[in-house]
């Protein structure tokens, strides 16, 4: 304690105090009567004041020190406590300044000892000068930066606002200081951007996108980030930078709307439509009705009047459509002259009324190219049921339901009903699984030999191979559905592939394995759709040369009537075949329309007699059968007749020339190994040849 | 007027015995004094005061710091309104004049004004809203307590002189002190920042008090209709200028309903 501190110490201090320069210090007397006077000053005071320490000694503190408003001194003397106060201090030389005063009473109650320090000391100065240059530099920084930007003290309420931000949203920046920001967020947008304020002072830093209004209350879209901002001493706030994305979102929306609309129609496409079922579906209890429209005929608009004038059709077509549904319903356009509805409704009559609407306005006349022509269309209704799991399942099904449609007369509309719907999901199902059999090759060959009768020893000349597909569930599937669906679904080339590579392979096994019992060649059945493919040709000779055959070793067959459904392009392809040397055979020849004149000009190796001709030589209608086989010798060609079923067929053929033949009389088609079998041993050469 | 001898020492030693009833209120000061003081300390010993901590959410989720309802922790509360109003909530409870029957009349009208004002002022003196609004909250506690020393004389000073420069002129005359300095010496005892003291003390003339000098100046404009009006350009020390009044005003006006509510004063 001061008080009980031995005389050397109070005077060190004394001391210390006396000579400190850098501290002012004064000891003031208040007495009973009169002004406060100096009673003491160390070195520090008398250099503030530019005084003697001698002049000072019992001069009145009020020549030297005044408050703000001259009032009397008497406040800063507290008996109880010290007080801390601003005063004027004023020097020898008549400068004011302004100085801190703390005053502390001295025990007795009659002295007061003032340390005088000016209110911003050198060091003071010099600190503030930094920080304000500091503050300066950030300030000009923000508030000339280009990227809008906003800081809060408290809360929602913003201390600063940069020129930035008022340019985009064209006010002041008083109207935007405190809480007057929130009336330029987008209403629906403020409760976002609330909620991203009360994490962000939580500590965290966010980013998200919100709308503000301009002066002109138009839309600004933004990308908004925040991060918090530590005020030591006064709490938490945070920095906003806004970056306007609006042109870069219109741009975006463009190429949105691009994307997912059609350019002609400028419908949406079905990437939209997909989204809009599946948006309408994420509602259990939601109706919705989907109806798909064909136009009819479309394709004979654009053969005769050209595709410009399709073009103009569809977009009329949209116009209508669009006219015709009800607000909510969504119109796309599905792709070529198909469109499809889809109708926020559980009413089916509410969806046939609609779809009455769109045929009535479709049926009205449009003139395309100076020619009066009225639109039909089919459409195919379903309501969403249990069964509608996603938006694939309700468009297939109305798809399905538009193809009822047109199969029973276009021009109408059909609601989808059970059976044609199991029915289109049981070939789905066989589809997928006919893809999966040929891809792990589970589409097998049966061999028919074709034997020629001719002199002493019959003679294998070759076997027709067969496909069969014994499905894991249903068991044999007939080849002319499987090839069909092929045919319907894009599997043609590769069932055709996979049918010419193993009829190869198996007779290249042959020839190794039956050396002269082998059949001379195989033939291979050709659909008609691959009879456009114009790698045909190419497939045909790289297999023949991967498999070591030469090319007369195979021979390929195709129908009468698929050989007329595209005869030039069929005709060239059977010429290329034909110049490397693949022999080529016509099938179920004379159930087509074939054109004789045609016929000649083809280059055919074999006609082969259709098995209905065969079949009807025994009851005595021997004409057709007689006129093909004539036909084919007449032309140079070679005549074989399918479905020789007994002895008395096979000696009548051979009585009319033919004497080239297969049928169950022979033999059926086998499996490979049987077939190879029976070439060893059933085949008469065979017998004859081998003991 | 006739001079009274007001004895500063015994009115401060009045607001210590108070201070030593509300000893949360106390912590609460003596904390978010304190720079190194995090939200949740502050908000930790605010807990113990459900009256306090109650006013202090009250006032984060009001429409005035633009959270109204979003704010459920009472850390996150002191976070919104920041400490200095955290403070200025818990000096009117140690003063005891939140709930004190015998106040100057409009006090607290008055006081919300001043809030108000100076909150929306800060900025253009370069004090931060939440400096400037706990200035504002606290600038009239002296005049409380001058109420309290004199009821009667200190009611018909209020009648006699308007709000503002006149009335602190009126007060030193009496007292030998003005009521924002007053407020200076209470808050100096709690250990305020000096920053905030000097502006009481220099409310009269100097620079530090251009501020709260312009508050007083605005809300006499907005209370008092016959307000002798002072020029805006010499209070605010050259910060402001006539043409810039009506708006703020305005937007004062709209802060002080926000706040009224927000602090149930």
């Amino acid at each position: 304690m001061p008080t009980s501190a031995p005389g050397d110490i109070v005077a060190a201090v004394l001391h210390a105090a006396a000579a400190d320069s850098a501290t002012a210090l004064l000891v003031v007397e208040l007495p009973g009567a009169g002004p406060p006077s100096v009673r003491w000053s160390n070195t520090g005071a008398t250099e503030l004041l530019g005084l003697a320490g001698s002049d000072l000694q019992g001069e009145p503190l009020h020549e030297y020190l005044t408050a703000p408003e001259g009032e009397p001194l008497d406040a800063i003397f507290r008996r109880e406590r010290p007080t801390t106060t601003v005063l004027t201090l004023r020097t020898a030389v008549g400068e004011s300044l302004a100085c801190r005063v703390r005053s502390t009473p001295a025990p007795g109650g009659r002295l007061w000892a003032l340390r005088v320090d000016p209110a911003q000391s050198e060091l003071e100065l010099a600190l503030r000068a930094s920080a304000d240059a500091h503050e300066q530099r950030f300030k000009v920084l923000a508030e000339r930066s280009p990227v809008p930007t906003l800081m809060s003290e408290q809360g929602m309420r913003l201390g600063h606002v940069n020129d930035a931000l008022c340019a985009l949203l064209g006010v002041t920046a008083d109207k935007l200081i405190g809480t007057g920001w929130m009336g330029h967020v987008h209403h629906e947008d403020l409760d976002l951007v609330a909620d991203t304020v009360v994490a962000v002072l939580d500590g965290e830093e966010r980013e998200l996108r919100a709308r503000f209004l301009d002066s002109r209350r138009e839309v600004r879209h933004t990308d908004m980030r925040f991060t918090p901002l530590r005020t030591p001493g006064v709490g938490e706030g945070f920095v906003a930078t806004l970056e306007d994305i609006t042109e870069r979102r219109a741009f975006e929306e463009q190429l949105n709307h691009q994307a997912t609309h059609d350019s002609l129609t400028g419908l949406p496409r079905r990437s939209r439509l997909w989204e809009h079922v599946t948006a309408a579906m994420a509602t259990p209890e939601a109706g919705l009705a989907c109806m798909f429209l064909d136009l009819d005929n479309f394709k004979v608009v654009n053969d005769s009047l050209g595709h410009t004038a399709g073009d103009a059709l569809l977009v009329e077509i949209a116009r209508r459509l669009t006219g015709a549904v009800r607000p909510g319903d969504l119109v796309a356009r599905f792709g070529g002259d198909e469109f499809v509805v889809a109708c926020a409704t559980s009413s089916l009559d509410g969806a046939l009324e609609v779809a009455d609407r769109i045929l009535r306005v479709l049926a009205e006349p449009v003139v395309l190219n100076g020619v009066e022509i009225r639109p039909r269309g089919s459409i195919g209704v379903v309501l969403r049921g249990p069964d509608h799991h996603c938006a694939d399942d309700l468009i297939r099904d109305c798809d399905i339901a538009m193809y009822q449609a047109k199969s029973r007369g276009k021009g109408r509309i059909m609601v989808l009903d059970e059976s044609a719907r199991s029915a289109a999901h049981d070939t789905l199902t066989l589809v997928a699984d006919l893809r999966q059999a040929i891809e792990e090759r589970q589409i097998t060959l049966h061999y028919q030999p074709i034997v020629e009768y001719d002199g002493h020893r019959p003679r294998l000349v070759s076997a027709e191979a067969l496909a069969r597909w014994q499905h894991p569930r249903r068991g044999s599937v007939p080849a002319d559905t499987f090839v069909r669906l092929a045919e319907e679904h894009g599997l043609v080339r590769e069932l055709g592939e996979l049918v010419l590579e193993t009829a190869c392979r198996a007779l290249t096994a042959w020839r190794v394995q039956l050396g002269s019992l082998a059949p001379a060649r195989v033939n291979v059945n050709l659909s008609a759709l691959q009879m456009s493919d114009n790698l045909l040709v190419q497939t045909v000779q790289r297999t023949v040369r991967r498999c070591g055959l030469r090319p007369e070793q195979l021979c390929v067959e195709i129908t009468e009537s698929a050989l007329m459904k595209d005869p030039g392009t069929a005709s060239t392809i059977l010429r290329q075949l034909r110049e490397h040397g693949v022999q080529v055979a016509i099938d179920d020849f004379g159930t087509g329309y074939s054109s004789l004149a045609y016929l000649r000009r083809l280059p055919v190796s074999y006609l082969k007699v259709d098995r209905s001709f065969v079949a009807e030589l025994e009851d005595g209608h021997t004409a057709v059968a007689q006129a093909v086989i004539s036909l084919a010798h007449n032309l140079g060609i070679g005549v074989v007749a399918e479905g020789v079923e007994s002895w008395a067929q096979q000696a009548m053929l051979a009585g009319m020339g033919c004497v080239v033949m297969q049928g169950f009389a022979i033999s059926p088609p086998l499996p490979e190994p049987e077939f190879v079998a029976w070439c060893r041993t059933a085949f008469p050469a065979a017998r004859q040849e081998q003991p | 007027m006739t001079a009274v001898g007001l004895d500063v020492d015994a009115v401060l030693d009045g607001l210590d015995q108070l201070s030593a009833q509300r000893p949360v209120a106390a912590q609460v000061v003596a904390t978010s004094n304190n720079d190194s003081a995090g939200a949740a300390d502050l908000a930790a010993i605010l807990g113990a005061d459900m009256a306090l901590a109650a006013r202090v959410m009250k006032l984060a989720n009001s429409a005035y710091f633009g959270l109204s309802g979003r704010v459920t922790s009472l850390q996150l509360a002191v976070t919104v309104v920041g400490f200095n109003t955290v403070r200025s909530v818990a000096t009117v409870a140690l003063a005891g004049i939140d709930d004190a029957q015998h106040l100057p009349d409009d006090f607290w009208t008055t006081s919300v004004h001043l809030a108000a004002a100076a909150g929306a002022l800060g900025p253009r003196f370069q004090v931060t809203t939440a400096d400037a609004l706990s200035l504002g909250l606290l600038a009239q506690l002296g005049a409380a307590l001058l109420h309290q020393a004199d009821p009667d004389g200190y009611a018909d000073l209020l009648g006699s002189t308007g709000l503002g420069l006149e009335r602190f002129r009126a007060e030193v005359d009496r007292y030998g002190i003005c009521s924002p300095r007053l407020t200076a010496e209470a808050l100096e005892q709690w250990h305020f920042p000096a920053g905030m003291v000097d502006a009481l003390h220099a409310v009269q003339s100097g620079a530090d008090g251009a501020l709260l000098r312009t508050a007083y100046e605005m809300t006499a404009r907005l209370l008092h209709p016959r307000h002798r009006t002072m020029a805006l350009d010499r209070v605010s020390d050259g910060r402001m200028t006539e043409a810039q009044a009506p708006a703020r005003l305005m937007a004062i006006r709209s802060d002080v309903l926000q706040l009224q509510a927000a602090l149930g004063l």
